[in-house]
């Protein structure tokens, strides 16, 4: 009987809601008392203004119900959010009617608070034509890791006269993973494996450290123009860096992180930190873990396996160790970080 | 033009197009409306004169406006409509003077529509028509700037314009602005024909009362219609929408109203009045009198314009009157009043025309028409010289029927005396001796009275009408255009055997008759319309209309059941049809052609145009695959005085053209700074 009750709801529910604004309700007030007057004078003059009133909020609906029309909002997510921290979303906005344009769209950015919140930002977008479409971003922050579910945004819009607010279905909330927080890595966590985690190598990479200077090349990273050998060469000239190196190391996540979830929390985005920062050196990281158990790799990847890892973990019910998880690095020399969750 | 502008500018306009309706309603006088009118021009530079006016003594004017308008609607105003409309003014003054956001003009805007409410409760005039469709037009477009304008202000800390504003006060929201008020407009048109006039207000509403027109009260001097009979102001309109097929041709045709029996000398009465106020049926018609001989009847809708009189006209013999009231006054000589002087006045009347009289009409008793009793009231003279009765003798000497006396009489009043509107009176006789004896010259109240008076020194009972002659006919309407300046007196003498006779010895040949222009007449035609299907639209007409509606209807089904050729169309079909195709044709078109989106996306902003222009001048041009910054580092890197400019204007580019930004004013500045320098640099 609830599926059945389910299924005509869905089936059934309007599209779009319409409510009146403010002016929308002065906009009635004034028709039906126009009306009520029309009505016991009979004058006829009256009648033109109701009728008039009348036609404005019928060609309100019919103009705003052609600027909803035929809309496509298609998210574009982000490929990393972490817990705590801004992330850019967006969405492409598509109009897929032939001939007309779409006006006055306004964009409802909804908070942690759900579709029954205020709103925490608008994007507003006065005109688009027909068979365009606009990329609309804005900065959203997820205060915690794991399987989460984006607010949405809904699309609303008062064209053409401000009397009516017509408003779609909240759309965009989509499932995503957040993962823990990841930060800046203090130097003495990087002590197990050498400090900074970094060793310079006599090659051209991409460390921080002076390699060579050579002239500019189409495609250079503007931001490695050296200004001053530009100057006094009279020519662009870049800086080449040189190469780093880091130890391949494996964060161990030690305990079950059930007495103090702030305790674990902190493990957990300190584990996504390392793990960021190591990866982001050059290393191959590994983690392991109650319930847990990501061998060592690396790049962008293997970085996402690590983190969706971290994001994921329950300490309520942690999985079973695999114990053949860790058999293709049992023999590569490593550096172990450990990781207290509790 | 800018979108504040534009608000601005739209927002005056509503607000004169509110004082206009209240003038043309009558509700403010022509100096308070010029006043009003230069009160609101000031108000457009309301920051210059709050500049220079303290705020004391503002609230101090505020202050005194506020008491005006408070002693005002209590105890000045002639009703509370005038005073209503007085403070309508003082607030909309205040709220532009005031003036400081979008809101503030907005609430301008709303205020010059009540104006219209107001007027519309006052006015039945075709003009109200235009004040309307300016409202329409103009208020589409105020609500749609005012509403693109809000919606870029509300919670600016929380929104960010993509794109920007002005983006969206392109031609085609203007385009589309301008079509919501024709689709309003049409759908209002179609709904005020719809909407079931279901009201029960008896009476029309008061309106302003015209000319006061003299001439049609109880009592009546010689002379009095002399002011009016200049006037071309059109007080009737007069549509037979019965009768004969060609009513311009009626002969005799005229507007009776009242009748009067009693002559003082100087001044005509009704000297026993007996009215009878008859109560409506059930279908609004009051029965008057009932057909009498073979006489065609027609029926006459006629539009009274307020003239200040309770008199009623029509056709004589008037059978039925059908109109808005409760009661309506019938006295016993046919006069018919309903007491709304001041109304504006529609209704219909059924009369019989006036059959032709037979020639020994009086000698004796005819068939269906009773010897007239109480003859001698219709007998009744004042002291008067004997020379007007030696005057009547002596012109229908050896007449052979009192009707022919009565026709000789009258023909030696139009042919001997001369029509005259210059009334000046040269001796001290009485009126009607020195008409008849010195002055030979007068307007039709003279020739009435004169008639009138020699019938009854003859025996003849005889009675002065007022009323209108037929007036104009107006063929683009169908219907006589009766002024003011037809306004008449006429004689009716009863004939025994033939009833009540009119005599009309009023030559009238001196009066000035040019038709109108054609222009005129069509204007007039409109005004009839405006009156007939808007001022006047009432349930009746509904269930006329969908009784046409419902025969078409039948009649097309009639008509597919015997149709010849099953894929035939009726004739009425054809322009549909068309109509369909050409529409159709234009969607498949439309729809054929391009998008025109990203040409519009792509545009180039024109102060990199004008700095790819100037580099050119050095030789230096963007390779076909080359980004704008790749072409900024070339630059930089060949001419290194020109890089530093470049990466500016290149930023701005950037912004303005992938990032749909609005460049602020310094951002402009600093661009074109950075552009004066790049093209001083190339011209050397």
């Amino acid at each position: 009987m609830r599926r059945l009750g389910g299924f005509l709801w869905r089936a059934l529910r309007p599209r779009r809601t319409i409510r009146p604004t403010r002016d929308g309700w002065w906009c009635l007030f004034a028709t039906f008392g126009l009306g009520f007057a029309a009505l016991n004078t009979g004058n006829n003059l009256l009648y033109v203004l109701v009728c008039m009133l009348l036609g404005l909020i019928l060609v309100s609906g019919v103009l705003s119900e052609q600027s909803m029309r035929g809309l496509r909002l298609t998210p574009v997510l982000p490929e990393d959010i972490h817990a705590g921290r801004p992330a850019i979303f967006g969405a492409t906005i598509e109009n897929r009617k032939r001939w007309l344009a779409s006006h006055s769209l306004t964009f409802e950015v909804l908070g942690a608070g759900g579709r029954r919140a205020a709103p925490e930002r608008y994007l507003y977008l006065p005109r688009l034509e027909a068979r365009a479409d606009r990329l609309l971003g804005w900065e959203q922050t997820l205060p915690a890791r794991g399987r989460q579910r984006l607010p949405g945004i809904r699309v609303t819009t008062r064209f053409p006269f401000g009397l009516f607010v017509k408003s779609s279905r909240v759309v965009l909330d989509s499932e995503v993973i957040v993962y823990p927080a990841a930060q800046p890595v203090a130097r003495d966590l990087l002590r197990p494996v050498g400090g900074a985690g970094a060793a310079p190598l006599r090659r051209r990479g991409r460390g921080d450290d002076l390699y060579n200077l050579r002239d500019y090349q189409s495609g250079d990273d503007p931001r490695l123009i050296h200004w001053r050998s530009s100057a006094r060469r009279q020519s662009l000239t870049v800086r080449e860096l040189e190469a780093e190196t880091t130890p391949d190391t494996r964060l161990v996540l030690e305990s079950m992180g059930r007495t103090d979830p702030r305790r674990l929390e902190a493990g957990l985005s300190q584990a996504a930190s390392l793990a960021v920062h190591l990866l982001g050196a050059g290393a191959a990281v590994g983690l392991a873990g109650p319930g847990i158990r990501v061998p060592l790799g690396r790049g962008r990847g293997h970085e996402r396996r690590i983190l969706t890892a971290l994001a994921l973990f329950d300490p309520a019910s942690p999985g079973a160790l695999d114990p053949g998880a860790g058999a293709a690095d049992r023999w590569t020399p490593v550096s172990e970080i450990r990781i207290g969750l509790d | 033009m800018t979108a504040t502008l534009a608000i601005r500018v739209a927002t005056y306009l509503l607000v004169y197009d509110g004082l206009l309706a209240l003038y043309l309603a009558g509700l403010l006088a022509t100096p308070a409306a010029l006043l009003a009118a230069g009160a609101v021009a000031a108000s457009w530079w309301n920051e210059w004169l709050r500049a220079r006016v303290s705020a004391g003594m503002g609230l101090a004017l505020i202050g005194a406006a506020v008491l005006a308008s408070a002693a005002d609607l209590l105890f000045l105003s002639n009703s509370l409509l005038d005073g209503l409309v007085r403070l309508l003014l003082v607030l909309l003054l205040y709220r532009l003077f005031t003036r400081r956001s979008l809101r503030d003009a907005r609430d301008a805007a709303f205020l010059s529509f009540f104006m219209l409410v107001a007027a519309s409760a006052v006015t039945f005039g075709v003009a109200f028509l235009f004040v309307f469709v300016v409202l329409l037009v103009v208020g589409t477009w105020m609500l749609v700037l005012y509403h693109i304008l809000s919606e870029s202000e509300r919670a600016p800390e929380r929104t960010r314009i993509v794109g920007g504003a002005r983006a969206a006060l392109a031609r085609p929201l203007l385009g589309l602005s301008l079509a919501a008020s024709v689709a309003t407009f049409l759908i209002a048109v179609g709904l005020f024909f719809i909407i079931p006039r279901v009201g029960q207000a008896a009476l029309p509403l008061r309106t302003r009362v015209g000319p006061m027109v003299s001439g049609f009260s109880d009592r009546v001097e010689l002379g009095a219609f002399g002011q009016i009979e200049a006037d071309p102001a059109v007080v009737m309109r007069v549509q037979i929408v019965e009768g004969p097929p060609e009513p311009e041709r009626l002969p005799n045709l005229r507007w009776r109203g009242i009748a009067f029996d009693h002559f003082s000398g100087w001044a005509w009465s009704v000297g026993r009045p007996s009215p009878m106020t008859l109560i409506r049926s059930l279908d609004s018609q009051f029965g008057i009198d009932i057909p009498r001989g073979g006489a065609p009847i027609v029926k006459q809708e006629i539009y009274l314009e307020p003239i200040g009189t309770e008199v009623l006209f029509g056709a004589s013999r008037v059978l039925q009157l059908g109109i808005r009231a409760d009661a309506v006054t019938v006295d016993d000589m046919g006069s018919i009043s309903v007491p709304v002087p001041t109304a504006r006045l529609q209704y219909t009347v059924h009369s019989q025309l006036e059959p032709i009289v037979p020639p020994d009409a009086g000698e004796a008793s005819g068939a269906g028409w009773a010897r007239l009793q109480g003859r001698e009231r219709f007998l009744q003279l004042p002291p008067l010289p004997e020379r007007i009765g030696g005057l009547a003798g002596e012109v229908t000497a050896g007449s052979r029927s009192p009707y022919e006396a009565a026709l000789r009489l009258t023909a030696f009043l139009s042919r001997e005396f001369r029509y005259t509107l210059l009334l000046q009176r040269t001796t001290r006789l009485e009126p009607l001796e020195e008409f008849l004896f010195v002055r030979r010259s007068g307007n039709c109240e003279y020739f009435a009275a004169s008639l009138a008076v020699m019938l009854r020194t003859l025996g003849i009972p005889a009675r002065v009408v007022s009323g209108f002659q037929r007036g104009e006919w107006n063929p683009y309407g169908r219907y006589f255009m009766v002024r003011l300046r037809d306004a008449h007196s006429w004689v009716e003498a009863h004939f025994d055997g033939a009833g009540w006779v009119t005599l009309d010895p009023s030559p009238r040949g001196e009066v000035d008759d040019t038709m109108p222009g054609p222009v005129s007449l069509y204007l007039d035609a409109l005004r009839m319309r405006w009156y007939r299907y808007v001022v006047n639209w009432s349930f009746r007409d509904q269930l006329m209309v969908a009784g046409k509606v419902h025969d078409r209807v039948s009649a097309w089904r009639q008509w597919r059941l015997e149709a010849p050729e099953p894929g035939s169309l009726p004739r009425p079909f054809l322009p549909a049809l068309v109509v369909l195709v050409g529409v159709v044709g234009l969607m498949l078109w439309t729809r054929a052609r391009p998008a025109r989106t990203a040409r519009v996306v792509a545009r180039m902003p024109g102060f990199y145009q004008r700095a790819l222009k100037a580099l050119a001048r050095l030789g230096l041009s963007p390779e076909p695959d080359e980004t704008a910054r790749e072409f900024s580092l070339r630059v930089a890197s060949v001419a290194p005085a020109c890089g530093a400019v470049l990466a500016g204007i290149t930023d701005a580019y950037e912004r303005c053209r992938f990032g749909a930004a609005t460049l602020t004013e310094p951002e402009v500045a600093e661009v074109a700074d950075c552009l004066a320098t790049l093209e001083r640099v190339a011209s050397r």
